[in-house]
């Protein structure tokens, strides 16, 4: 009996990783069939001369560059905010809170974790109606904005994963660096942080997954369907997801539909790009560090 | 006046010293006298608390939760007496000159050259160049220079468990310590491994007082000018190496631990 259940429980488990396998396998080779067709320097570009493009000279009408712009520079600036306080949280929470704090700051952060991300574009949306009718009756919905409260979004899952790195380590380990006489601060940048990388690593991922996939506080803090390339950060601006969402729910042949699964393949290839690119970051620290 | 007898010839007094985890008492009433460019052994049984002793002289019970100690510990320390628990002394600068070198050889995942120079920069400020000096002799004095100076910037993890000891040693060598402290320094090791350890500790007592902690009795008879007995926390026998060359002292000292 127990030799019968065990199997069956080594069969489900190779299941389901076959599943997961498979399902994005399927996913992925459907994007592939149906968008690599409108892969080409018009998808991104439109009629405009493609190099002057790239570079801003020429605006782009008809295509999807301004998105990924847009899309690459809201990664990027809720990275630069998220990443950095969040790595701090979780080394705060995992180093220097106290018992009882530490219950209560790690029921905020789970609270926001579990935040649905319209209700964090609603909390955009409302400080833009509140700044407008008080201090800065100028303020509108911006790049800016959308990236603050992206970061926020993110905040939860990166102080998380710091935290679980860290308090992962053994206690011999991190009493490694103490007894040579390190002060905390310096076991935990020279000791602690290195050895917990990866599963900071995973939690940045995890970050910059979010925030390039995410629609609905884009939506409201704002992202439009036509500006060209953003001009600031307190201009409007384009973004990937949310092309996808109109060239889908607005096509009327089916080539229109397959620029939308373009657009995703595109979506897919740059947060690949930026992923890789965290995954080097990490490796470049790893080795100047031992 | 009694004081100062005690002083004169000491590099160590502990006294009344008691560590609480946890509400549970783990160490009590330890009175211990160190003597300097001398090796102390402690003996006794797992869970005796000789471990709890040896951390309790650089402070390092602290970093694990629960802790609390009463009690003196004054060590013979940069010319001046100074009381551990008792006297503002930085605990890393405490650290750095009391040694210590745990039972499972515990380098950094990172080369053998940078686990020796990075406590160096860190904790004595050194520069590249004066590090790298200090590197080579801290290596030499652990007597593992001629194995490893053709592959420094390897990962000390490369290294074989013996070889990985004694990169440990020279990591605190290297920071200038007046103590060491050993945890069972040759409880990983095979027979081999451990001879070369115990020749070195030997070597190295005439610069340093050691206060090792070892499982095995006869090692303690082949190392130590003192042998202190733990039992339940408390200290039951405090033996010099006249005391237990006579072999009815030591068969009562193996009955008393056995």
């Amino acid at each position: 009996m127990r030799r019968i259940s065990e199997s069956l429980l080594i069969g489900l488990s190779w299941l389901s990783t076959i599943g997961v396998v498979a399902g994005a396998g399927i996913l992925v080779g459907y994007l592939i069939q149906r968008g690599l067709g409108t892969l080409s320097p018009e998808l991104l570009f439109g009629d405009a001369p493609a190099w002057q493009a790239f570079i801003g000279r020429q605006p782009v009408w008809d295509g999807i560059w301004p998105a990924v712009v847009g899309t690459f520079s809201l990664v990027a600036i809720s990275s630069i905010i998220a990443v950095p306080l969040g790595i701090a949280g979780g080394i705060y929470q995992a180093e220097y809170a106290t018992e009882g704090w530490k219950a209560w700051s790690g029921f905020a952060i789970d609270l926001l974790a579990g935040l649905p991300s319209i209700v964090m574009g609603l909390f955009g949306f409302s400080l833009i109606l509140f700044l407008r009718n008080s201090l800065m009756p100028a303020a509108n919905t911006c790049l800016l904005l959308s990236s603050g409260c992206l970061a926020l979004l993110v905040l939860p899952y990166l102080i998380r994963t710091t935290q679980t790195a860290l308090e992962g380590i053994t206690r011999d380990a991190r009493v490694v660096g103490l007894s040579l006489g390190f002060t905390q601060w310096q076991n935990i940048v020279h000791v602690l942080l290195p050895s917990a990388g990866r599963g900071i690593l995973s939690g940045v991922i995890l970050a910059i997954g979010r925030s390039a996939e995410d629609t609905a506080v884009i939506l409201l803090t704002g992202v439009v369907a036509n500006s060209g390339l953003p001009r600031g950060i307190m201009d409007k601006y384009e973004a990937l997801p949310f092309t996808i969402y109109y060239l889908a729910a607005e096509h009327r042949s089916v080539e229109e539909l397959n620029r939308g699964f373009g657009a995703a393949l595109v979506l897919l290839l740059l947060t690949s790009t930026l992923f890789l690119g965290a995954y080097w970051l990490r490796r470049t620290v790893e080795r100047k560090w031992s | 006046m009694v004081v100062m007898q005690q002083e004169q010839n000491s590099a160590g007094i502990i006294e009344d010293l008691n560590v609480v985890f946890f509400g549970q008492r783990v160490l009590h009433n330890v009175h211990v006298r160190l003597k300097p460019h001398e090796l102390a052994v402690i003996v006794g049984r797992s869970g005796s608390g000789k471990s709890t002793f040896l951390r309790s002289l650089n402070r390092l019970n602290e970093c694990f939760p629960g802790c609390r100690t009463v009690g003196s510990v004054r060590l013979f320390l940069e010319d001046r007496w100074i009381d551990v628990y008792d006297s503002g002394f930085p605990a890393p600068r405490l650290r750095q000159r009391v040694a210590m070198v745990f039972q499972s050889p515990n380098v950094l995942p990172m080369s053998i050259e940078r686990n020796v120079a990075l406590p160096l920069r860190l904790v004595m400020g050194m520069s590249r160049s004066e590090a790298g000096h200090q590197v080579e002799r801290a290596l030499r004095e652990a007597q593992l220079w001629d194995e490893v100076k053709d592959r420094l910037k390897q990962p000390a993890m490369t290294l074989s468990g013996g070889q990985q000891q004694r990169l440990c040693l020279a990591r605190v060598l290297a920071l200038e310590p007046q103590f060491l402290l050993l945890d069972e320094p040759t409880a990983s090791l095979d027979f081999r491994a451990s001879m070369k350890i115990e020749e070195l500790l030997l070597r190295l007592k005439e610069k340093y007082t050691i206060v090792a902690v070892s499982h095995s009795l006869s090692q303690a008879r082949r190392l130590a000018d003192q042998i202190v007995v733990l039992k339940e926390g408390s200290v039951v026998q405090c033996l010099d190496a006249q005391d237990f060359e006579r072999s009815a002292t030591f068969q009562s000292l193996i009955e008393e631990i056995f």
